[in-house]
């Protein structure tokens, strides 16, 4: 039996977790020339010790209590700002999950990314993510969260941009970083606010003044939704999405960790991570709830038709995303975090598992894909497994969570979003076994490609996954006990503890609607009993809206980035004509001016002393005049 | 000794000076050597001070005084009346501002190495340069920082009318006649306090303007002090620079050898705010507060106006020019600010643009003596070719658009943390510049670092930074993250002196 002091002496070496990770970076860094293939190795042994950690602070977390430590970091007049860390329920598990994730993403980049000549820098990259992530989860204030949030912003811009020659890559780092930033600058004005009406960046400080009533309503109001438009940025949710699918550039097992796993479900951890101050403001939880609804539905339907595998499961992750967003926003504290959980496990499984294909195939076009079911044995399986997961197919981890959100939506009476979800759900469970079987069943089209199973380092992660896929789901339940739930909300003053609501018939209502998603999917991409055409096919105007997803950054480019360059372009002249112009005019009268005088340098003694003596005489006037030196 | 230490820090390049007078003009190790060697020196005794400092001792101790200049013979009535004495001292503003410009010397010294021609006079004008730079932090009263003033224009303008680029006598001369102009507003200003005060030392300045029933030589009535804290303002604007005064650095930015830029852009321009907020915050405090709002929008639109227009340069130099020009802005909105966070955010935005800025410059050095253009179109996939080089400019391209874990994310967010406690309006307005500046740096550099090689950087045989240059690069990468992560190395020293402004300002 442990005593209390062990427990406490878990936690308080959490802060080592992020270090590990940094000191792969620094090392890879340093002697990633020297290491080459070798580099591999330390992150994944570097990162295995940051899960350890994690289990042994999460074990320690729900055997004792909160823990939090911290010290001075910078002073302003009399304001102390602090630097520490802090180990609570959400946080402990948001360490397991995210240094789980970044072990096994380690361990499969290492079959994945073997012909990469670059590997060492791939490798440090990868730990300057996950330390960037680790640190933004146990963050014990605003400020500090803030830091790391940009840092893994930095994370992601370099691994999506890691075929930096490649102009797509480019492109689609450029993007993420700008667009990212553009939430983020919500976040950092709402953290300014909140600093000004509070006294502090620390998150229970500002919960109790929000609760003792030290900020006027609209103030919560206003700071809840900045500090939502910098979740909506990181996780992708409408309006600022384009730059998630467009990640997809980088290489697949950096969009398992970052694009699906944990930093897109950044903005789900930091609305969660702040749940006391939205929950002071009904305006904000309704934006919230809507955008989340919003988001799940306008990607699921882009999903529907998309070719590329990555931008598929792209879009689901979007969709996904949204659907947390929609459970925070209702009420359904737990149904967001538990769906972050299970999510972060199924889709991860489904990037790595696509990565698998993409790795057997050499194409990420799924229409030129087929009949892999029987020769990849070990990735066709996991990836059903993550695909009825996802769908929310019962005794699978997707439908435990799911239900929650969809009894979550239905409970706070909100019927629209309630009913988005559902179509959401449908649509869901129709994209994605569209993709299973247009990837695992009929034939292969692509010609003159040696289909094989992918090396074992990748295999086993995803194996471990597909297990997690499974089981995970089964923290939660209506059947055997909400054990997350009651976790989770255990001893905060500002969540209701758990209770099962909802009525039973959302989950058979829940399990029909993916089932018939899936059977729609099956008759038309398997059966071929429904033409594909029988919405509209290729060239219709559903399609092509759908396809080109529904002209967002078109029409981004034609307003804000139009704009910007006209705003510039306009400067520019009146830069170059006007401010300059200016000056060279004043030059130029000056230089008139120094010839009109150059006309008295006649060379004659006699006009020199007239002048002199003129001169004098002007100043004696003005002495005379003015009374004196001093008046 | 320490009576007199800082007369030998501000004079100590002189012995540098001395020891290149006996190498030969044609020895150009040796030179180089010398004037690397020339700077530290002023290096040695500047880390002693902070190490003094860090030790919890005053700084005070450390201040001189001489007589010197007598105008007029007032001694029955006033010994100090219309005398300006030789008189240094050091605070913890002062020091921060010296150590900057002690580590770009010597740094931007080895930077030099690419110079290609007469090293023995540009060694020479460069230590005379750094005098008058760590002259002007030191000096206590006006007439002396005049001085030391004027003498850092006379060796830039050589630097950079000599060893320049194509055209360089052009920038030359525009920074010549911009800061003549300056210095001549400047000029008038301490000509006015002088006849009126009767001083022109700082402190004495300060309590005589200020307080309340204090008999002047010649009383200056309200309208005349915001006159002379709005020429402050066009004299130290011109050097900082604040729009629409800007136009002179662009040239030199882009004209001047990168080395002198690294001394150009983080030390002198810096001289501006240093000015602004030594003499117009310092000596017109009440002054300054009434104009808060009007320095606040000032810059906004050096914020925005310089993103703006960086957007759209080609080349990569005008690129750091205007965003020089940005970043300038942030310092005016934390001054307007008149807070504590606004005001050390401005001064960590003087230090930490001045590192930042030094280590673009450098790097730029480094890749046009091997590629020879800074055209952005021209360039592209530098990653591959030299992979080090590229590395350290994405690092710095992300210190510079305010990257957390770097000195920029500090000074802007304290900066903003002040301006939304002052004026939230023009701050949400200036938010609008974060977004900018990322748009803008990731455009120049991912434009030179990503993509395919082009033709111009592959057609030669291009080899990646060699260990000399990494030095610099590295020492001030180092200082960069060191400021993002242990803001307090800046901010303990800066206590002192903020409060002391704010108490000047009654605010």
């Amino acid at each position: 039996m442990l005593d209390k002091g062990d427990e406490d002496a878990m936690m308080e070496i959490a802060w080592i977790i992020p270090l590990f990770p940094l000191l792969s970076f620094l090392l890879l860094l340093a002697a990633g020339r020297v290491l080459k293939e070798k580099s591999a190795y330390i992150g994944i042994l570097l990162t295995l010790c940051s899960f350890l950690f994690s289990v042994l602070v999460l074990w320690g977390r729900i055997r004792g209590d909160t823990y939090k430590a911290e010290a001075d970091w910078l002073n302003i007049g009399e304001a102390h700002i602090k630097a520490g860390f802090e180990v609570n329920q959400l946080n402990a598990l948001m360490l397991v999950i995210v240094s789980l994730v970044s072990f096994l993403v380690h361990l499969y980049s290492k079959g994945y990314m073997q012909r990469e000549d670059r590997l060492p820098v791939f490798y440090a990259y990868l730990g300057l993510f996950t330390f960037a992530m680790l640190g933004l989860v146990i963050s014990p204030n605003l400020l500090q969260l803030y830091i790391f949030w940009e840092l893994v912003g930095l994370g992601s811009f370099l691994l999506i941009g890691f075929y930096f020659y490649k102009e797509e890559a480019k492109a689609a780092a450029k993007k993420a970083f700008i667009m990212t930033r553009i939430g983020d600058v919500g976040l950092f004005i709402g953290m300014i606010l909140l600093f000004w009406k509070t006294g502090s960046f620390d998150f229970q400080v500002i919960f109790q003044e929000v609760e003792g009533g030290g900020i006027t309503q609209s103030m919560i109001t206003l700071t809840a939704i900045l500090i939502f438009i910098g979740a909506m940025g990181k996780s992708g949710q409408f309006p600022l999405h384009t730059w998630l699918p467009d990640a997809m550039e980088g290489p697949t097992p950096v969009s398992a960790l970052i694009h699906a796993a944990t930093m897109v479900a950044a903005g789900v951890y930091l609305v969660a991570a702040m749940y006391p101050l939205f929950l002071a403001s009904t305006s904000a939880m309704l934006i919230v709830a809507s955008i989340g609804g919003l988001t799940a539905i306008f990607a699921a339907s882009i999903g529907l038709v998309q070719r590329d595998i990555k931008r598929i499961l792209a879009y689901s992750t979007v969709s996904q995303l949204g659907y947390m967003m929609l459970a925070l926003g209702t009420g359904g504290y737990t149904a967001g975090v538990f769906h972050l959980m299970t999510h972060a496990f199924f889709k991860a499984l489904l990037f790595l598992a696509a990565g698998s294909v993409i790795h057997a195939v050499h194409t990420q076009d799924v229409e030129e894909m087929g009949g892999l079911w029987k020769k990849l044995r070990i990735t066709g399986p996991v990836f059903l497994i993550g695909t009825l997961a996802i769908s929310g197919v019962p005794l699978f981890s997707g439908f435990f969570s799911k239900d929650e959100i969809l009894s979550s939506a239905w409970e706070n009476g909100n019927y629209v979003l309630f009913g988005l979800a559902v179509i959401a759900a449908f649509f869901t469970a129709f994209y994605m076994f569209r993709l299973f079987f247009l990837v695992f069943s009929g034939r292969l089209k692509k010609q003159g490609v040696l289909v094989h199973e992918s090396p074992r380092s990748m295999t086993f992660p995803m194996i471990i996954l597909a297990v997690l896929a499974v089981i995970s789901g089964y923290i939660n339940t209506p059947w055997f006990g909400t054990f997350l739930g009651s976790w989770l909300t255990e001893g905060n003053p500002y969540l209701e503890p758990e209770h099962r609501s909802g009525p039973v018939w959302i989950m058979g209502a829940a399990t029909l609607v993916s089932l018939a998603g899936i059977a729609l999917a099956y008759l038309i991409y398997r059966r071929n009993s429904i033409s594909r055409e029988w919405l509209g096919g290729e060239g219709s105007f559903l399609h092509t809206v759908l396809y080109n997803k529904y002209y967002v950054d078109e029409f981004y480019q034609g307003t804000i980035v139009w704009l910007t360059g006209f705003v510039s372009i306009f400067l520019s002249y009146i830069d170059r004509f006007i401010v300059e112009g200016l000056v060279n005019g004043i030059a130029a009268s000056i230089h008139k001016l120094g010839r009109l005088l150059s006309r008295f340098q006649t060379g004659q003694t006699q006009h020199y002393g007239a002048i002199a003596f003129l001169g004098l005489a002007v100043l004696v006037i003005i002495f005379a005049l003015t009374g004196g030196m001093f008046g | 000794m320490k009576e007199v230490l800082l007369t030998i820090l501000v004079f100590s390049p002189l012995l540098g000076m001395a020891a290149l007078l006996l190498v030969h003009g044609t020895q150009e190790r040796r030179i180089k050597w010398v004037g690397i060697l020339g700077t530290l020196p002023a290096l040695s005794i500047s880390l002693y001070l902070y190490g003094h400092y860090l030790a919890g001792h005053s700084l005070n101790v450390f201040s001189e005084k001489a007589g010197w200049i007598r105008f007029g013979d007032f001694q029955q009535i006033d010994p100090k009346l219309f005398t300006v004495d030789y008189e240094l001292s050091v605070d913890g503003f002062s020091l921060l501002m010296v150590l900057l410009t002690t580590v770009l010397s010597t740094l931007a010294a080895v930077a030099s190495i690419h110079i290609k021609k007469e090293w023995k006079g540009y060694y020479l004008l460069f230590l005379l340069l750094e005098i008058g730079m760590l002259g002007v932090f030191l000096a206590q009263n006006l007439v002396l920082f005049f001085i030391f003033f004027e003498i850092t224009l006379i060796p830039a303008f050589f630097l950079i009318g000599k060893w320049g680029y194509a055209q360089k006598e052009r920038a030359a001369f525009s920074f010549l006649i911009y800061n003549g102009f300056g210095s001549a507003v400047l000029l008038l200003v301490i000509i006015t306090l002088l006849a009126r005060a009767g001083t022109t030392n700082i402190e004495a300045l300060k309590y005589l303007i200020n307080t309340e029933g204090v008999p002047l030589v010649s009383p200056i009535p309200s309208s005349m002090k915001y006159g002379m804290l709005i020429a402050l303002l066009i004299a130290f604007g011109v050097k900082l620079p604040i729009f629409p005064l800007h136009t002179w650095m662009l040239r030199v930015h882009v004209q001047a050898p990168p080395s002198i830029v690294m001394l150009h852009a983080g030390v002198l321009l810096k001289i501006g705010a240093f000015g602004i907020i030594r003499f117009g915050l310092g000596i017109f405090p009440d002054q300054f507060k009434d104009l808060s709002v009007l320095i606040i929008v000032l810059g906004v639109i050096n914020l925005l106006y310089g993103a703006f227009l960086a957007f759209i340069q080609q080349d990569f130099k005008m690129v750091l020019a205007y965003s020089s020009i940005s970043h300038m802005g942030i310092v005016l909105m934390g001054l307007g600010s008149l807070n504590e966070a606004g005001l050390q955010g401005a001064i960590f935005q003087v230090v930490s643009h001045g590192l930042i800025a030094a280590l673009l410059f450098c790097l730029v050095g480094i890749f046009y003596e091997r590629v020879k253009t800074t055209s952005i179109k021209d360039l592209g996939g530098l990653s591959s070719v030299m992979p080090i080089t590229a590395g350290f400019l994405l690092a710095s391209a992300m210190a510079s658009l305010g990257l957390p874990g770097m000195s920029g994310f500090i000074s802007e967010f304290m900066a903003f943390l002040g301006l939304f406690k002052a004026d939230p309006i023009l701050a949400a307005i200036g938010t609008l510049g974060i977004i900018l500046t990322a748009v803008y740096l990731l455009r120049a550099a991912m434009g030179m670092i990503f993509g395919k090689p082009k033709l111009q950087v592959n057609s030669e045989a291009v080899r990646d930074m060699e260990t000399a240059e990494m030095v610099p690069v590295f020492i001030l990468l180092a200082f960069i993250i060191l400021i993002g992560v242990y803001p307090a190395v800046l901010s303990n020293p800066l206590a002192d002196t903020i409060q002391n402004i704010l108490s000047g300002s009654g605010g």
